[in-house]
């Protein structure tokens, strides 16, 4: 048996192919299911504003610690007025201010997309302005808005 | 440093060299500016008050250094401090992280070599923004390999001034964090070169500047988890390649040696299961390697691929299946409550207070995203989304970094720290992407080509790009023939952007700069206020007070406080303490809670126990300060309750409406703990506010309820001047202990009636009782 192992091992190719004299490889019919894709960039682009959304409004914080939706207080004449955002905590907010905080921000950077779609080639002319018309508009709108929630939230802020 | 390629050799001119030269130069200038400015905006409390050292920790880390310069690197390592943790003590060289001592020391040793005598404190004070500033190279660094010079650029200035890396590097704030960034970045940067180039040197230098970081923070788990998660990542998208296979074994097997010298970590990489994701990559990853090998040389078989394919997938779940087992039956320890806390969040409040009782691990909110990066939240996903468009293997690495750095930061405050490099690079990459455009008044169209040259000249400035472009950009851009004003347009609108985002970032300087002075920069030991003309009135009573400790009483006093202050009781008087910072002994913590929070009898026994000389107590209620102890009593007494449950309950201290108060509805076991008697011994005396009554307490803002008492075993040491520090000296037992009404007991016990009650017999004090047993059979029934 030795003999016949060295007879047909002349080179390191043999060697490795002595194993299939004995096995036979079997007849498998394995495929990668056809439902696993590479997602497209769309979807990721999607996918990835959502999570961030959820992130920065502050979820994690909401379902630790489960504030109100929004707060509430009562006028000199007992009506019971809602308060959007919880003033002078900066570690503490209600589910409301978070999602609108966090909207504020995606709108931000949908703005910034939007403005480097802008100079793709071989766009008309109309598309391209009102893009960054549009992309302007979401900027202004973002920041203006975040500074004001940070106004009410904290009076002192930039003073 | 400019890679000029060849197909763009024919459009250089003569002036090449010198403006290659003018580029590196305001790179070069460009730099400097961004480490001196990262430096001077972290010096707002030495500005203010002096060069002092802030917070808890950072005395620890202090204290600690100044042993080492004073007794050399070996006896650091073999310290055994006997002034902590009465009367365990503590193994300082065990548990500790030396890189911080170690930098410092080197630092110390280094100047006074050269014969400039700078105190270590200095030293110490003005480590982090030094190293701020060596961070913003080694963003720069790292943003240059993923994108581009420029990107790095913005990079390196973003990560200087974003407030949520300064919040924890100010000047005073010598901690762990301030080289643990330095080195967690310049690690990363080392590794995407490695992944790179494929080199062994790379990777070594990797694994050299991996074991700084183990030796600096115990956040190195970050590194030691996401390098696998990437290596694995890029196997799953197919991008396997023997660049990585080199890199990450090299890395992997010298990482993990030089992890093990630290003592701290001692035999944790090969035992944990923070550290067993690394460890199985590395198997996968050889396993991988050798069907990668034999699928070479085996190419005419059939389905070869599948079955290499499926034979990685079958060896990865059997080394998932062994790691699975070693840790049930014990010989990988399970993850540490630390790390399992960021996955599972209520665990920590439910099993281990004291995690959840600090104020750093509390979860974020949308304010702190906001204080701590501004303009760049906006940026962030844009930036992520152009990684996305372009992937190449260490684009994949940003973006695990990022989604992993999210979600973490979502958890915890305390995270948004590694959070922010991530921020700033893709913020840089989107905000150069852009600009890379709109700066540019030339080109209008041709984007791609435009691209493609400056990517591979590496251009700082656009401006003298123009002369190369030109000759590009008239070749290709022939026939467009309402060109013109649609050039002016375009120009139009690329200036208007140029001077939006100009404005932008100004904005963005001038909020970082405010966040800093204002919410980032407080010593905590120094405090000030500002009274209604501007004038400032500084509260330094911390201060006073240690240094009365440290003055007033007898060297080995022990000091019991709450387990904030152990590190400066330490520090700043040099008396024995009881429980600090380090919070490793939490039944000892425990203790403390309990004397704290029991009456005065209770707490006697405990505190001659452990031999207790002196107690200290922090008192906001004079001049309103809102972290003392009464506000954190009710931690104490969860902490308390968690060891002893039997003696101590959270609902006693709570009035009827389940309110914890300190006024008249205030609970009598409140009123009768050590810890109100102490915060409030002669208070009821005191009128801090002409309108209110007496004992008006102005944190709480209500007047408290139980004033006028005495205190039994303790008697008042030292208050200070603001009333914040409060010490009291624990008397020593009286020389025989009267019970009060001792005769009447045993009289009442002899008497006729209730000699009559028991039948005739007589009364023994204290006798046990014996309960009758019942028969068997009775008590089926």
């Amino acid at each position: 048996l030795f003999d016949l192992i060295i007879k047909r091992v002349k080179t390191m190719e043999g060697l490795y192919r002595l194993p299939f004299n004995v096995v036979q490889c079997p007849n498998l019919k394995l495929k990668k299911p056809s439902w696993i894709r590479k997602p497209s960039n769309t979807m990721v682009l999607f996918g990835l504003l959502v999570s961030y959304f959820l992130v920065t409004a502050g979820v994690i914080y909401d379902i630790i610690v489960e504030p109100p939706s929004v707060g509430s207080t009562t006028d000199e004449y007992g009506h019971h007025k809602p308060v959007a955002f919880m003033a002078w905590r900066i570690n503490g907010q209600y589910i409301m201010e978070g999602l609108a905080a966090a909207f504020m921000f995606t709108l931000g950077g949908l703005g910034f997309i939007l403005l480097d779609q802008t100079n793709k080639p071989n766009m008309p002319r109309l598309n391209r302005v009102l893009m960054i018309l549009c992309s302007f508009i979401f900027i202004l709108v973002a920041y203006c808005a975040t500074k004001i929630f940070i106004r009410i939230k904290m009076p002192s802020y930039l003073t | 440093m400019t890679t000029v390629n060849d197909n763009t050799s024919e459009y250089i001119t003569n002036s090449s060299s010198s403006s290659a030269g003018l580029k590196s130069l305001i790179t070069v200038i460009i730099l400097i500016c961004v480490c001196i400015s990262g430096f001077i905006s972290r010096l707002f409390s030495i500005i203010r008050f002096e060069s002092v050292i802030h917070e808890f920790d950072p005395w620890f880390n202090y204290r600690s250094t100044v042993y080492m310069t004073d007794n050399g690197f070996y006896n650091f390592l073999n310290w055994f401090d006997d002034l902590a943790w009465y009367p365990l003590g503590r193994i300082v060289g065990g548990t500790v992280f030396p890189g911080l001592m170690v930098t410092s020391g080197t630092i110390h040793w280094f100047f006074h070599m050269i014969n400039i005598p700078i105190h270590i404190r200095e030293i110490c004070v003005f480590l982090a923004p030094v190293f701020s500033g060596l961070t913003a190279l080694a963003t720069y660094l790292l943003t240059k390999e993923l994108w581009s010079k420029r990107a790095g650029l913005f990079a390196a200035a973003f990560i200087a001034i974003a407030p949520g890396y300064s919040s924890r590097s100010v000047a005073g704030s010598y901690d762990n964090e301030a080289i643990a960034i330095f080195a967690l970045i310049f690690t990363y940067y080392l590794w995407i070169r490695s992944i790179k180039t494929g080199s062994i040197f790379w990777s070594s230098c990797t694994a050299l500047s991996y074991f700084y970081m183990v030796s600096a923070w115990g956040g190195y788990v970050f590194i030691i988890n996401l390098i696998p998660v990437h290596v694995g990542f890029l196997l799953l998208l197919g991008r396997y390649s023997l660049r990585l296979y080199v890199s990450y074994s090299i890395f992997y097997i010298l990482g993990l040696i030089l992890s093990m010298q630290i003592p701290f970590v001692g035999f944790q990489p090969v035992r944990t299961s923070e550290h067993m994701i690394a460890a199985g990559i590395f198997i996968l990853l050889q396993a991988y390697t050798f069907f990668d090998y034999l699928y070479n040389k085996l190419r005419y078989v059939r389905n070869i691929e599948t079955i290499f394919f499926n034979l990685s997938i079958i060896i990865s779940i059997i080394v998932f299946a062994i790691v699975v087992l070693l840790t049930y039956t014990g010989y990988i320890a399970p993850w540490s409550g630390r790390f399992y806390s960021l996955w599972d969040t209520s665990y920590a409040a439910k099993h281990i207070p004291i995690i959840i009782s600090v104020s750093e691990h509390q979860p974020t909110t949308w304010t702190s995203f906001f204080f701590d990066l501004h303009l760049l939240i906006c940026l962030y996903p844009v930036g992520a989304w152009f990684c996305v468009k372009d992937l190449n293997d260490e684009r994949v690495f940003i973006l695990l970094y990022a989604v992993f750095a999210s979600y973490f930061a979502g958890v915890m405050i305390r995270l948004m720290l590694t959070l922010t490099p991530c921020v700033c690079i893709l913020a840089a990459i989107a905000l150069s992407k852009t600009l890379d455009y709109y700066a540019d008044a030339e080109s209008s169209e041709m984007v791609s080509n435009y691209d493609d040259s400056v990517s591979i000249c590496d251009e700082v400035e656009n401006d003298e790009n123009n002369q190369y472009l030109d000759n590009n950009a008239q070749n290709i851009d022939e026939t467009d023939d309402n060109d013109d004003d649609q050039n002016f347009l375009t120009s139009n609108i690329k200036i208007i952007v140029v001077t939006c985002i100009a404005m932008m970032l100004l904005l963005f300087i001038v909020h970082c700069t405010w966040i800093t002075a204002t919410a980032y920069s407080s010593p905590s030991i120094v405090l000030v206020s500002y009274n209604s003309d501007g004038t400032r009135a500084i509260v330094d009573d911390y201060r006073e007070a240690y240094y009365w400790l440290r003055q007033n009483t007898p060297e080995k006093a022990r000091i019991m406080s709450w387990w904030d202050y152990g590190y400066q009781i330490a520090g700043m008087s040099n008396r024995t303490v009881l429980v600090d910072n380090n919070t490793w002994n939490n039944s000892h913590i425990a203790l403390v809670g309990k004397a704290m929070a029991s009456n005065e009898t209770e707490a006697y026994k405990i505190m001659t126990m452990l031999d207790v000389d002196y107690i200290l107590v922090i008192f906001g209620g004079v001049i309103g300060f809102s972290g003392d102890d009464i506000n954190k009593f009710l931690w104490m007494v969860r902490i308390a309750e968690g060891e002893h449950p039997k003696d101590i309950k959270e609902n006693n201290y709570f009035n009827d409406n389940k309110e914890y108060r300190v006024d008249k509805s205030g609970s009598p076991i409140l009123f009768n703990c050590l810890m109100y008697k102490l915060c409030y011994y002669r208070f009821g005396e005191l009128y801090t506010d002409s309108a209110q009554p007496s004992g008006f307490d102005r944190t709480r803002s209500v007047e408290i309820g139980h004033k006028n008492f005495d205190l039994e075993h303790v008697e008042e040491a030292y208050t200070s001047a603001n009333w914040i520090v409060r010490i009291y000296r624990v008397k020593k037992l009286s020389n025989r202990f009267q019970a009060k009404d001792a005769l009447e007991k045993l009289t009442s016990s002899l008497s006729e009636e209730s000699f009559e009650k028991n039948d005739g017999k007589g009364v023994i004090l204290n006798k046990p009782h014996v309960k009758k047993g019942t028969k068997k059979s009775m008590r089926r029934t």
